[in-house]
């Protein structure tokens, strides 16, 4: 049922596609459309090509760049020289200097992004713009570029074919690439970042992934623009061009490919209309003289669109042909049946993640220990002198009052705070200075206090996204959708919901983490820590916020972890009950020092232990230090 | 001397970049929106101060207020009407509204003023002043001091009174400050009205510079000045002024050594530098989310 569904989908795009396809190329070549209308075609697809690409850096990463229309300016350079130099077939020179144009710009896309993707936010956007602009002022100084003269007598070799092909292929592999383990990888990073890198996502180089082929299909995008135009000039590529695309972008739902497409084609449109509207006016109303108010009108629909739709035309929904048919089949019934007989069950080839082997021989060695760990901030001695040492198949405690240090050792383990001081050996090899999901792919695994789930991704792409580290197909072999991508995928799949099922969690499966009850968020992180198969769990508070029926159930989730999964876990909690009830041993920490170690029982009788809770005399009665 | 010159011109313009700098760092400190329509707000100042000269023959004593307050209500019309329905709303629309403002401004002045550029008159006929092989222009001497003076007069203003304070508090947290009873609608206006007044008068010390008024004018003095804010630490107003004088410097330098082509290069590779080295900007604190 559920491959014939996406075979019908993928068929009715198809479909779609052709039809485009032959209705355009006929009205095209009969001569109905003229040469006006021809020229708004193409520009459409190529704005069509900026806008889905700029959705990949801003929409689907998340990251906010201004500098776009720098990328569509090496590429149409590139490509317009290499074509005006090279006296062979164009059949040949076109394409090479397409794709010259998308490999330089790609290329630019990765110096500046190496330096610019370490900030944030409006800086990113800010310095993304320096670059951008950096660019057109260095074209306008180049001699080979025609300096501020521009390049002009470019063939106008931009055909439907070339210009429409182009974009159904980048516009296709966007979407393949977004529904593969790559993709999953770049939306966790919108998605929450920390958590991201913490479940095994190398963020930085899929930033500058994303980034880079952003800027590869947007210097494609400006050699199709070059050889429309005939004449380009660097002056064109200014912030205002990029702005342009990125308004396409937000306005048709940041993350929507659909969105930026149909926001695309209406904003290319949308001058010729209000060119015909102002003329109507102008007859109409005679007394007030208007001017071109095209600007006026769409910067004032713009300010509009934004206050009454926020998120965009689509927000981050994808409109899809197969639900508008669905739509339409559900109205019109009898025609269900033409489409559905199809496709016997073949057997699939499946590929199961492999479960890491940790090379470690001696199980009498802890699988995690600190020597002498410790960490300042300033004048702030954080940690100091932590020795904290965790056997294979063990449950260790972490407690302390508020402040004493906890989460800031989890966060040196992790590698998300680099010690100042001390080591930390992970089954016999120091992690101290390797980056977080380095240190996950090593084996350790954390959730964290505040919960930090891929929101408006589903419960089981949340869980795929840390199964990552363990699938070996290209994004190459993502977009053609290869046996690789296949046999994984389903693999994954599978492995995915088996774990669901463990936590009794297979029914929401299909749901967006966002909408899942408070319980359950806290259920699936810890689950999205154990599909990145780890040695050790780090669980920080993970009964926060919980009642007491529901702490129970947890503890008895952590003991089926332990002994499901054998792991080691590390955890974090101030609910004494849970911490005394399923701890073999304890840490207590108090202003950054371990104070105290042993068993439930040692610990809550240690007379230090109890002081540093209540901060009295440790005559207090233990039982209000088990209320803490 | 010719280094002389250029640095006191690059002062001069600096001053104003740093005017025009405060009201981007005032309005990113309290609402993080960056807002591109400051730059319109130049325009907006330069035309209706033209208008009020030349056409209405107020003196220009008087001029200047009237500008002032014009602009400020603007500035306050379109936080209202345009950004305050998205305080809520993901940050990224909130900049697309502020782009379709700026764009409609732009486009609204084309509509009444026509696109052809406008003289501006002179106001000031001073003799230079001379100190040995070195003259100084009255405007010069004036746009710097005016500028310094209203620096420091906001600074007090922010550090000293209960406005301020709030101003400041807002800035920090403002779902807090609500709770404290600071009336947050009332602030943010304020915090615009400011903005655009001070950007008021840098438009008139602009267009006194450069007397030639056009409706898109206000773009490239705003870009430039948000380059300074975002340079100097965007949010944090020595920041701004810092920034604004680097940037008429650096500008004001490399038109008169290396090439009149390259400052907007040498600015914008000015703030990469700066980021790569400090990427909340000179006087920025680089504040990373809690884990």
């Amino acid at each position: 049922m559920k491959m014939n569904k996406r075979f019908k989908a993928c068929l009715l795009n198809l479909i779609a596609i052709v039809a485009v396809y032959f209705t355009f190329s006929l009205l095209i070549n009969s001569g109905t459309l003229t040469r006006y209308h021809r020229n708004i075609i193409f520009t459409i697809c190529i704005n069509i090509i900026m806008a889905v690409s700029l959705n990949l850096t801003t929409g689907m990463l998340g990251e906010l760049a201004l500098g776009h229309a720098g990328f569509m300016a090496v590429g149409a350079f590139t490509s317009a020289i290499i074509t005006k130099a090279w006296g062979i077939s164009t059949v040949i020179s076109f394409p090479v200097a397409l794709i010259a144009g998308g490999l330089l710009a790609a290329f630019f896309g990765l110096v500046i992004g190496i330096p610019a993707l370490r900030l944030k936010g409006d800086y990113l956007a800010i310095i993304t713009l320096g670059f951008g602009e950096i660019i057109r002022v260095i074209i306008i100084n180049l001699p080979i570029t025609g300096a501020t003269k521009g390049l002009s007598g470019i063939a106008k070799l931009t055909s439907f074919n070339y210009v429409y092909i182009i974009m159904v292929l980048i516009i296709a592999s966007l979407f393949t690439l977004g529904r593969s383990r790559h993709g999953r990888a770049i939306i966790s990073i919108r998605e929450n970042d920390i958590a991201a890198e913490s479940t095994g996502i190398p963020i930085f180089k899929y930033k500058l992934f994303a980034f880079t082929l952003a800027a590869f299909f947007a210097g494609v995008a400006g050699g199709l623009y070059a050889h429309q135009q005939g004449t380009i000039n660097a002056a064109t590529f200014d912030y205002n061009k990029s702005i342009d695309y990125l308004v396409m972008v937000v306005l048709g739902g940041m993350g929507s490919i659909t969105g930026s497409i149909i926001s695309a084609v209406v904003l290319s449109m949308l001058p010729e209309y209000l060119r015909d509207l102002t003329a109507l006016i102008n007859d109409l109303l005679p007394a007030i003289k208007i001017t071109d108010p095209r600007m006026l009108i769409y910067s004032l629909m713009l300010v509009l669109m934004m206050i009454f739709r926020p998120k965009g035309l689509l927000g981050t929904a994808e409109f899809s042909l197969l639900n508008l048919w669905d739509f339409i089949v559900r109205h019109v019934k009898r025609f269900a049946s033409l489409i559905t007989r199809h496709l016997p069950e073949r057997k699939k080839a499946i590929t199961m993640p492999e479960v890491p082997k940790y090379d470690y021989a001696n199980l009498d060695l802890p699988v995690l220990e600190t020597k002498q760990l410790g960490i300042r901030f300033g004048g702030l001695q954080a940690a100091k002198d932590v020795n904290i040492k965790l056997m294979d198949n063990e449950i260790v405690g972490l407690i302390g009052p508020n402040g004493a240090g906890k989460t800031t050792i989890f966060n040196m383990l992790t590698g998300v705070y680099k010690p100042t001081s001390g080591d930390i050996v992970l089954l016999g090899k120091s992690i101290v200075g390797s980056p977080t999901y380095h240190i996950t792919a090593n084996g350790i695994a954390r959730t964290f206090q505040n919960i930090r789930l891929f929101k408006s991704m589903t419960v089981i792409e949340n869980i795929k996204v840390a199964f990552q580290t363990r699938m070996h197909y290209t994004p190459m072999e993502g977009i053609i959708r290869a046996p690789r991508y296949s046999r994984e995928e389903r693999g994954i799949d599978i492995r995915a919901r088996e774990l669901l099922s463990v936590f009794g969690m297979e029914d929401v499966a299909d749901t967006p983490a966002d909408s899942l009850p408070y319980g359950q968020q806290r259920k699936l992180e810890i689950c999205r820590a154990l599909a990145s198969n780890p040695k050790v769990l780090l669980l920080d508070e993970p009964a926060a916020g919980m009642n007491p029926k529901e702490t129970e159930e947890l503890m008895n989730t952590i003991k089926i972890i332990r002994n499901r999964f054998s792991v080691a876990i590390l955890l974090i909690e101030h609910d004494m009950k849970l911490v005394m009830g399923i701890c073999e041993r304890i840490y207590v920490l108090n202003y950054g020092n371990i104070i105290a170690e042993g068993t439930p029982d040692e610990i809550a009788h240690n007379q230090e232990v109890v002081a540093a809770y209540l901060g009295t005399a440790a005559e207090e009665s233990k039982e209000e230090s088990a209320t803490c | 001397m010719l280094f002389l010159n250029q640095l006191i011109n690059g002062l001069h313009i600096g001053s104003i970049y740093a005017l025009i700098a405060l009201g981007y760092t005032m309005v990113y400190g309290i609402v993080k929106l960056i807002n591109f329509a400051h730059g319109d707000i130049i325009m907006v100042g330069a035309y209706v101060s033209l208008i009020l000269i030349t056409d209405a023959h107020v003196p220009f004593y008087l001029a200047v207020p009237v500008t002032m307050a014009f602009c400020a209500l603007l500035g306050v019309l379109i936080e209202r009407l345009a950004y305050k329905p998205l305080r809520s709303a993901p940050r990224i629309s909130a900049l697309i509204t502020a782009i379709g403002v700026s764009m409609f401004l732009q486009n609204l002045a084309q509509q009444i003023f026509t696109a052809t550029p406008r003289p501006y008159p002179t106001v000031f006929t001073v003799a230079p002043i001379v100190i040995g092989k070195l003259s100084i222009n009255f405007l010069t001497v004036l746009t710097v001091s005016v500028s310094i003076v209203l620096m420091i007069a906001l600074q007090a203003f922010v550090r000293l009174t209960k406005t301020g304070k709030a101003m400041r508090a807002v800035s920090e947290d403002m779902g807090a400050a609500q709770l404290m009873g600071i009336n947050v609608n009332n602030t943010i206006s304020i915090t615009f009205a400011i903005g655009s007044a001070l950007a008021a008068i840098g438009a008139i010390l602009y267009s006194l510079n450069y007397p030639l008024i056009s409706p898109t004018m206000g773009s490239l003095p705003g870009l430039k000045a948000f380059i300074a804010a975002v340079f100097g630490g965007i949010g944090i107003l020595p920041g701004a002024m810092i920034g604004g004088f680097v940037m008429g410097i650096a500008e004001s330098l490399t038109k008169g050594f290396i090439s009149t082509q390259l400052p907007d290069a040498v600015v914008y590779g000015i703030l990469i530098v700066m980021l790569l080295v400090k990427p909340a900007g000179l006087l920025g604190k680089r504040t990373s989310e809690k884990v």
